[in-house]
């Protein structure tokens, strides 16, 4: 339940960084999806349910703050959580790489997601405006995701409590036995 | 006699010496404009030792002296860069509220130019993805707000809103793939529908024959029901006909600099 409720937290923390600070600082209308990359962690080291349960409700989440289609985004990530789950079982699961591939791939797919969905809300002038812009936001949520992983095992080398951050440690120990 | 000076000879002694300089006293009075062989030379000799002395205490005065004058001055140095700081938050918090202003007088007079009652309301936070085109205002159903009230600012139009909690309200820009209004180029009154595409616009449905030209001012038709008519949208940038079909492809650039949307007005229902 505490490991819920801090990914919930964390989850909530990256929701208003994306709405608020972001934007501020970055050009161009761009923001790094955190959201992404944190629903991709959980798919990699969390249970199913729990897991599926909180990618719904970070993209419920961003649908209160983004878009004008409820339920895009909570489909979207929905999505992108039960495709990694079942990609990782298939996966070298303990490179830190994977993570920013699947990044990549989520990325991707989640512009796919966003024009599929749009098209379906008659929304159809979307598809340019995103092709457009997902090379740029592909660069940027890798950068993201990057400085992100550096940042975990930044923490976990402390030890202590923080030597217990879920992540790519915990992933590897999976492996292990 | 011999038998008192042995018995007192200390004290004789003693009192003979202070008579003794009291003579010597006495014969130096008639000397004293002129100076003396034997002060001569005593000067000579110790006033080096003095000068090197009085030298050595006026160094380490001097660095005492301007030890604790550097602390003072440290400490000086310290307050007015403190003040320096103060001043300079100060004078960019006087810039801010005078920008505020500015533009606040801005929306006060084209407040005036409109014939609906209006609120004005702060941007607080906006969207929170890369696809989309929104933003969150701080008034709210409470405040009178509900879905469907059109925003603009002086420069022209912002865009609606779509969703309205008690305390806020996010507000769909002109510039969402999702938006959609009835415009007309302002020159030759030509109609047609401006639709968001990322960070630009463009008019639909803007028939072949009509000539458009670059710097048209598109304005609000009035006939889409949601925002009322004359209002700006934004200006032509590119015009396109291709040698067959009904309509020519215009672009537009917003007349909102929506990077910079600060405060906003709702336009409310008319009574």
């Amino acid at each position: 339940m505490l490991r819920l409720t801090v990914y919930f937290t964390l989850g909530f923390i990256f929701l208003v960084l994306q709405a608020t600070l972001l934007p501020k600082v970055l050009p161009g209308e761009f923001r790094p999806d955190l959201l992404l990359f944190l629903v991709i962690y959980l798919a990699l080291d969390e249970g199913e349910f729990s897991g599926a349960l909180l990618a719904w409700v970070f993209g419920f989440l961003l649908d209160i703050f983004a878009g004008s289609t409820p339920g895009l985004y909570a489909a979207t990530l929905l999505t992108i959580f039960v495709a990694v789950r079942v990609a990782a079982a298939h996966l070298n699961t303990e490179s830190s790489l994977l993570i920013l591939f699947l990044v990549a791939c989520g990325t991707l797919f989640e512009g796919g997601m966003v024009i599929l969905l749009s098209f379906l809300a008659d929304i159809d002038d979307i598809s340019m405006p995103v092709l457009q812009r997902l090379p740029l936001q592909l660069l940027l949520n890798l950068f993201s995701s990057l400085l992100l992983l550096r940042l975990i095992a930044l923490l976990q080398s402390h030890g202590g409590p923080l030597a217990q951050i879920p992540g790519l440690r915990r992933l590897d120990s999976h492996y292990e036995s | 006699m011999l038998e008192f000076f042995r018995k007192y000879r200390l004290r004789v002694l003693l009192v003979l010496l202070c008579v003794a300089a009291l003579l010597f006293y006495s014969a130096l009075l008639r000397y004293r404009g002129a100076s003396r062989p034997v002060e001569v030379k005593v000067i000579a000799i110790t006033a080096p030792l003095l000068a090197m002395v009085d030298g050595s205490v006026e160094t380490l005065a001097d660095l005492w002296g301007h030890y604790l004058w550097l602390i003072d001055t440290a400490k000086e140095n310290e307050d007015l860069l403190k003040r320096t700081r103060e001043l300079a938050a100060e004078l960019a918090q006087s810039d801010e509220i005078r920008l505020e202003n500015a533009r606040l007088r801005r929306l006060l007079d084209f407040k005036d130019s409109l014939d609906r009652s209006v609120l004005a309301a702060e941007v607080i936070s906006e969207d929170a993805g890369s696809w989309f085109r929104t933003v969150l205002i701080d008034k709210g159903s409470e405040d009178g707000l509900r879905e469907g009230l059109p925003v603009v600012v002086a420069e022209g139009v912002v865009g609606r809103i779509i969703r309205c909690s008690a305390a806020y309200s996010r507000v769909l820009l002109v510039t969402d793939a999702s938006s959609a209004m009835a415009v007309l180029v302002q020159r030759h009154r030509t109609r047609g529908v401006v639709r968001g595409v990322g960070d630009r616009l463009r008019l639909e449905f803007a028939l072949r024959q009509e000539e458009i030209l670059e710097e048209d001012l598109v304005l609000t038709s009035g006939t889409g029901g949601i925002f009322p008519k004359g209002l700006v949208v934004g200006r032509v940038t590119s015009v396109q006909r291709d040698e067959y079909g009904m309509f020519q492809q215009v672009e537009l650039s917003p007349a909102v600099d929506f990077s910079r949307l600060e405060e906003v007005l709702v336009l409310l229902e008319q009574e």
